[in-house]
């Protein structure tokens, strides 16, 4: 009964009621229209330097000044606006290196999980061969080869975390294919392509949600990461990898530089874990398991 | 049989690793050329120095040439200064190394300790304070927590220090390369434990990377091992609960304990390039950034190389070690 009664609801509704989700997507809603705001919400542009000014503590603090909220960095420039600025490249990446891993990943998956044999031996071969390799190390051989740039990024983390969702739902897409229903389909003469796409995907779906939204984390960290080492967006483009290694190279003089970009990171990978905790335990798959069987 | 298989597979694999990175590199937009020679370089320079580097061979052949030197120990010489790339690394890599395993032992220290202590307490605070510091620790990344920890206890109670491996006033003759080795061969305390506090945060945030999974796998296996029948039998022979733990469950709950610390190897070894770069450390990490910086391919493909090597070697240290642990996978 409670099966029914689950079921009853949309799974979109059953999320918004969850907690966790609702705190994530606030956070993460919050992010994009600072991102979409940015030149009316910041008080300075993001690479405005003010030299007679550097190393301001934040207004509130002794020596702060009004005009630059959270402080200045080493060239003067407004850390706040800088932050507000640097939701742009986070946001686009959160957005986007998620759904093309997802994609290629899944692909992947399917072809392995649904054909299997030969094709799934080499791409599992493959992921085996991906995950042997330190996930830093090949996004950054992979941007020494693309040069720097947006889109460079985004392609990087997709060609480095496809593996994770490869790996995780051809589990499922296993377990799916032995399914009554899919020989059901079959003998009724649905085709391949269409017992994948109306009985498999459906059912990785849940999955597919909550390893999306861990993966906007994971992708937003990674950038962090490729532009503190200095291999992200090109130079001009404030990002909160770049402000975490120039407040480091100040920190002495003034962690606010340092404090205000790790803040914001940390609080974007806990909405986005936040979320995705939330999101599977709304759409539990074993709870779609047992009401389909 | 196929643990053995798996060891044995692993050769291949390096095979292949190390062509994705030559061919990855070589599809590179960025003209080497063009950072080798001055400006002034006529075409004729630019012939000569591809030939001499052997950039004009077809690729397959490119790489068989960069295979043979490298089996040889050869990894050519580095595009900024010309040395040996070979040396260079072997210089570095003790320095990485020894934070390896440092975090792996202090990761490996609460892994366990969180999971037996969770365990031990079950259906207690103890344990659900155990898995609240947990769920704290693996939600943050250990790139972040390097910055916390600075931020914390580096800059906020200025415990301990957070760049380079030493005190500025004070230094150690290389001898083996691993700083703490070398100190103690010098006798001199005063800089091993310099060292050692200087290794402390670095190796503590690389082990909240590894120490939450291990946690928690063991946690579950402890709770499957207790449901089999040998645990009741143990206790009906008057065994103590913490010999019946330590003795009989932890035995059988190690196995996936020990698959997942092989699975965590590249993290691990991938963090160590963080922890380098944020930690100021002289180790293949930050080799490896300085050479992205500079496009210096030989470099590149030489670290890259390296850090295959280093995973899989962890990864076949753990199928020896599922293969010692588990009479089962002996077995033909």
């Amino acid at each position: 009964m409670s099966n029914l009664s689950l079921s009853a609801q949309t799974p979109f509704r059953r999320a918004l009621g969850e907690p966790s989700v609702l705190i994530g997507a606030t956070l993460l809603l919050l992010l994009v229209a600072l991102a979409v705001f940015a030149p009316w919400l910041a008080p300075h542009g993001p690479n405005e330097q003010d030299l007679l000014s550097t190393l301001l503590p934040p207004a509130w603090a002794h020596g702060g000044d009004r005009s630059f909220p959270l402080g200045t960095d080493a060239l003067g420039q407004c850390i706040l606006s800088r932050l507000i600025y640097s939701t742009r490249v986070t946001v686009i990446i959160a957005l986007t290196a998620p759904l093309g891993a997802a994609l290629l990943g899944c692909a992947l998956a399917l072809i392995a999980g649904y054909r299997g044999g030969r094709i799934e031996w080499a791409i599992l071969r493959m992921v085996d061969l991906w995950m042997s390799f330190p996930a830093i190390v090949l996004a950054l051989v992979l941007m020494v080869a693309l040069s720097p740039g947006l889109l460079n990024v985004i392609i990087a983390i997709i060609l480095v975390d496809w593996t994770r969702f490869c790996r995780v739902i051809r589990a499922d897409v296993v377990v799916l294919r032995r399914k009554d229903y899919v020989a059901a389909a079959r003998i009724t003469g649905a085709s391949h392509w269409q017992v994948v796409m109306k009985d498999i995907v459906p059912g990785i779906t849940p999955t597919l949600v909550s390893l999306i939204s861990l993966e906007m984390g994971i992708s937003v960290v990674a950038e962090s990461i490729l532009s503190f080492v200095g291999m992200s967006v090109e130079p001009h483009v404030p990002t909160w990898g770049v402000m975490i290694a120039d407040g480091l190279k100040s920190v002495f003089s003034s962690p606010w530089g340092l404090i205000a970009p790790v803040a914001c990171t940390v609080l974007t990978v806990l909405a986005t874990t936040c979320l995705g905790d939330g999101l599977r335990r709304t759409s539990d798959p074993r709870l779609f398991n047992r009401s389909g069987s | 049989m196929s643990t053995l298989w798996r060891i044995l597979w692993r050769v291949p694999m390096l095979l292949f690793l190390a062509a994705i990175v030559f061919l990855v590199l070589r599809v590179l937009p960025a003209d080497p050329m063009g950072m080798l020679l001055p400006p002034s370089a006529t075409p004729a320079d630019v012939k000569a120095l591809t030939e001499a580097l052997g950039l004009d061979k077809p690729i397959p052949m490119q790489f068989g040439i960069w295979l043979g030197h490298a089996l040889h120990g050869d990894l050519g010489r580095t595009m900024q200064s010309g040395q040996a790339v070979t040396p260079l690394i072997l210089k570095a890599l003790p320095v990485t190394l020894q934070l390896i395993f440092c975090g792996l032992v202090l990761g490996v220290i609460f892994g366990i300790g969180g999971g037996l202590l969770a365990f031990r307490y079950r259906g207690t605070r103890i344990e659900r304070a155990v898995e609240v510091i947990n769920s704290i620790s693996i939600s943050v990344p250990e790139f972040l927590w390097a910055i916390l920890l600075i931020l914390g206890v580096g800059i906020g109670l200025q415990w301990l220090p957070f760049l380079g491996q030493l005190d500025a006033n004070l230094t150690v003759q290389p001898v083996t390369g691993f700083l703490l080795i070398d100190a103690i061969v010098a006798g001199d305390l005063a800089a091993w434990w310099s060292g050692v506090k200087h290794l402390a945060l670095p190796s503590f945030a690389l082990s909240l990377g590894i120490a939450p999974p291990l946690m928690r796998i063991l946690h579950s296996s402890l709770l499957e091992a207790y449901t089999e029948d040998y645990i009741a039998a143990a206790r009906l022979r008057g065994l103590s609960e913490n010999r019946i733990l330590v003795r009989h469950a932890l035995k059988n709950a190690a196995l996936p304990t020990v698959s997942m610390l092989g699975i965590q190897a590249s993290t691990v070894i991938g963090g160590t390039l963080l922890m380098e770069t944020i930690f100021g450390f002289p180790g293949i990490g930050s080799l490896m950034v300085n050479a992205i910086g500079a496009n210096d391919l030989p470099m590149i493909q030489g670290l890259a190389l390296t850090y295959a090597v280093a995973v899989q070697a962890v990864n076949m240290a753990t199928d020896a070690a599922l293969l010692l642990l588990n009479p089962r996978l002996r077995t033909p």
